[in-house]
């Protein structure tokens, strides 16, 4: 791999996690819609404790 | 073609279904189908981000990654793509249609993690598609894991009143019916 080819590589998945973020950022800033705003997953928890709907996490 | 097309599709919905063949989305596959609405909501959230990731991840190896020699990098720009796209359509639900976002919104971060899109994606991409074949798969695999799972909540809902042994009520029963299932569905190989 030359130099040329690694930059490209470093550019495109700096631009691709920076397209992420910034893509988290601005649906992190968008309000949620008028009587969803304490929806919760109709889920009781699997073996991953680190999901998001994992009932632990709505405890702590 | 067109017979080809159709194959690939009876393939990917039944024979070669994600969840029952594959062993992929096992989490919201369990998680999720307690009751048949959360099912068809999640069903449908996980048709839409696979349509729509499975496009752009075409796409962009094929434009993008092809022609710059990087192509050691699909399993990283695609995890990124399919995280990207999921943040995308939570804020385009959140703005354009609060209703869809009801149903679908909760389930929409969880998508994020399901193995099943990674899956489709690299599977595109390995398998050599061209546009059709890669179009029809991306289609077939996510209806096949909605159809699946809405089966089995069905399933789970009349289990919830039916005289269950003690040690085999809530997971134990229903990874049983899991398996029924997975063999039931193996007996469809016959059709192609």
């Amino acid at each position: 791999m030359d130099f040329a080819q690694l930059f490209l590589a470093i550019l495109f998945f700096g631009s691709l996690v920076g397209i992420y973020i910034f893509l988290f950022l601005k649906n992190k800033k968008t309000p949620k819609p008028e009587g969803c705003e304490n929806l919760k997953a109709d889920c009781e928890g699997c073996k991953d404790i680190y999901c998001p709907n994992h009932p632990t996490k709505e405890e702590s | 073609m067109i017979g080809e097309l159709i194959t690939l599709l009876i393939t990917s919905v039944l024979l070669n279904n994600a969840v029952l063949n594959q062993f992929l989305g096992l989490c919201p596959f369990m998680g999720v189908s307690r009751k048949k609405s959360s099912a068809l909501g999640m069903g449908v959230a996980v048709v839409f981000v696979i349509v729509a990731a499975g496009i752009v991840t075409y796409g962009l190896y094929h434009l993008v990654l092809v022609p710059l020699n990087l192509e050691f990098m699909d399993l990283v720009t695609f995890i990124l793509v399919i995280a990207s796209l999921v943040q995308l359509t939570e804020m385009f639900l959140k703005k354009s249609s609060p209703a869809l976002y009801k149903s679908l919104g909760v389930y929409l971060p969880l998508i994020t993690t399901n193995c099943v899109v990674l899956n489709v994606c690299l599977v595109n991409i390995s398998n050599g598609y061209d546009i059709a074949h890669m179009l029809v798969y991306t289609i077939g695999t996510p209806l096949g894991f909605a159809l699946v799972l809405y089966i089995f909540s069905c399933i789970r809902e009349r289990l919830e009143v039916a005289d269950v042994p003690q040690c085999f009520k809530g997971n134990p029963i229903a990874l049983i019916v899991a398996g029924l299932m997975a063999m039931a569905f193996s007996g469809l190989a016959g059709i192609i």
